[in-house]
């Protein structure tokens, strides 16, 4: 315990003189703010952009402060998993490439504690991230569409949506404990994206699935999703991101071997 | 429609969050390339990336650009 919280230090200081701490957030909030002022400035935008044949006409669809969280969460299922996957990429890896892990290895250090703190520090952040980049998005929705979802639906969907992100990051430092920096990431996006294409492919079939989460979190913001389903995906998503927590404490401790001196 | 008409249809008030996210996050990354003075890559290159490119140049500073050692 004592140990975990001495790593718990180390992994601030080091996020905070890496600059994570500040830019993975500014990220998540810049495209908070961008996603609903995009699509509330639409007919502007294509007006000014041009190249449009005279006389023209777009119906542009009303928009709901549901559609725009649903299109930011698209958002962020993209460009905000290649910022997480990139910016913890390098966890462990990094450390027993740099010299830092000789350092720690040396010592007869607690694994876990080792893992954990770093489990811990970057779920925070990656959470803390997504939640103020909705902070963001909701300000703006509230001040620039009729109608709004609730806000304790709004809490529900950015709850289910931690979940999710835990199991992103969990899978990311699983992958930088068992394999180097570039392998890790490759490992953690293909793992994701190919799991979202096997969803978006039978999905239908597979409802308890951790890629099934953001769709159940958004189905609160329209009307309620299936409370069974959901309840399936996230055991399921806990138990996965749990056996992958126990293996990326295995791997950590295999791989300490592998530091460069 | 002249361009000072053009600047103040701009709703600021909206818009101002993005560019301050926008300046800081490339303050930070230009602070932090001149600290450390390794980079993967030429430095004038990623000050060039940092500079012009919006967003994403500082990140990309940020994730591959700087050097672990």
């Amino acid at each position: 315990m004592n140990q975990y919280r001495l790593f718990l230090g180390k992994e601030w200081r080091e996020q905070a003189r890496s600059f994570k701490l500040f830019w993975v957030p500014l990220v998540f909030i810049f495209f908070g703010a961008l996603e609903p002022l995009t699509y509330h400035f639409l007919p502007q935008i294509l007006e000014s952009v041009g190249n449009l044949p005279e006389g023209s006409e777009f119906t542009l669809p009303e928009m709901t402060g549901a559609d725009v969280y649903a299109s930011l969460t698209g958002q962020y299922q993209t460009v905000g998993l290649l910022v997480l996957v990139l910016a913890f990429m390098g966890s462990l890896s990094g450390e027993r490439k740099s010299g830092t892990g000789t350092l720690l290895y040396v010592r007869p250090i607690s694994y876990a504690a080792y893992y954990l703190s770093k489990w811990t520090s970057a779920v925070l952040l990656g959470a803390a991230s997504l939640w103020l980049g909705y902070g963001m998005a909701a300000t703006y929705i509230v001040q620039l569409y009729d109608q709004v979802p609730d806000l304790r639906d709004v809490v529900l969907f950015l709850l289910v949506m931690a979940v999710w992100i835990v199991f992103v990051v969990t899978l990311t430092l699983t992958a930088s404990a068992s394999l180097p920096t570039g392998g890790a990431a490759g490992a953690a996006l293909g793992i994701l994206f190919i799991g979202m294409m096997i969803d978006g492919l039978v999905g239908t079939y597979w409802t308890w699935s951790p890629w099934k989460l953001q769709s159940y979190g958004l189905a609160y913001l329209t009307g309620g999703p299936d409370t069974g389903d959901l309840a399936g995906a996230l055991i399921v998503t806990a138990v996965l991101t749990a056996l992958l927590a126990l293996f990326g404490i295995l791997q950590a401790r295999r791989n300490a071997a592998k530091a460069k001196v | 429609m002249s361009i000072t008409e053009q600047l103040a249809e701009i709703p600021w008030g909206l818009v101002w969050p993005l560019i301050a996210i926008q300046f800081v996050l490339m303050t930070a990354a230009l602070i932090d390339l001149n600290k450390k003075r390794s980079t993967n890559g030429p430095i004038i290159l990623w000050v060039f990336i940092i500079i012009f490119i919006n967003t994403i140049g500082p990140i990309l500073y940020f994730t591959v650009g700087r050097r672990h050692s």
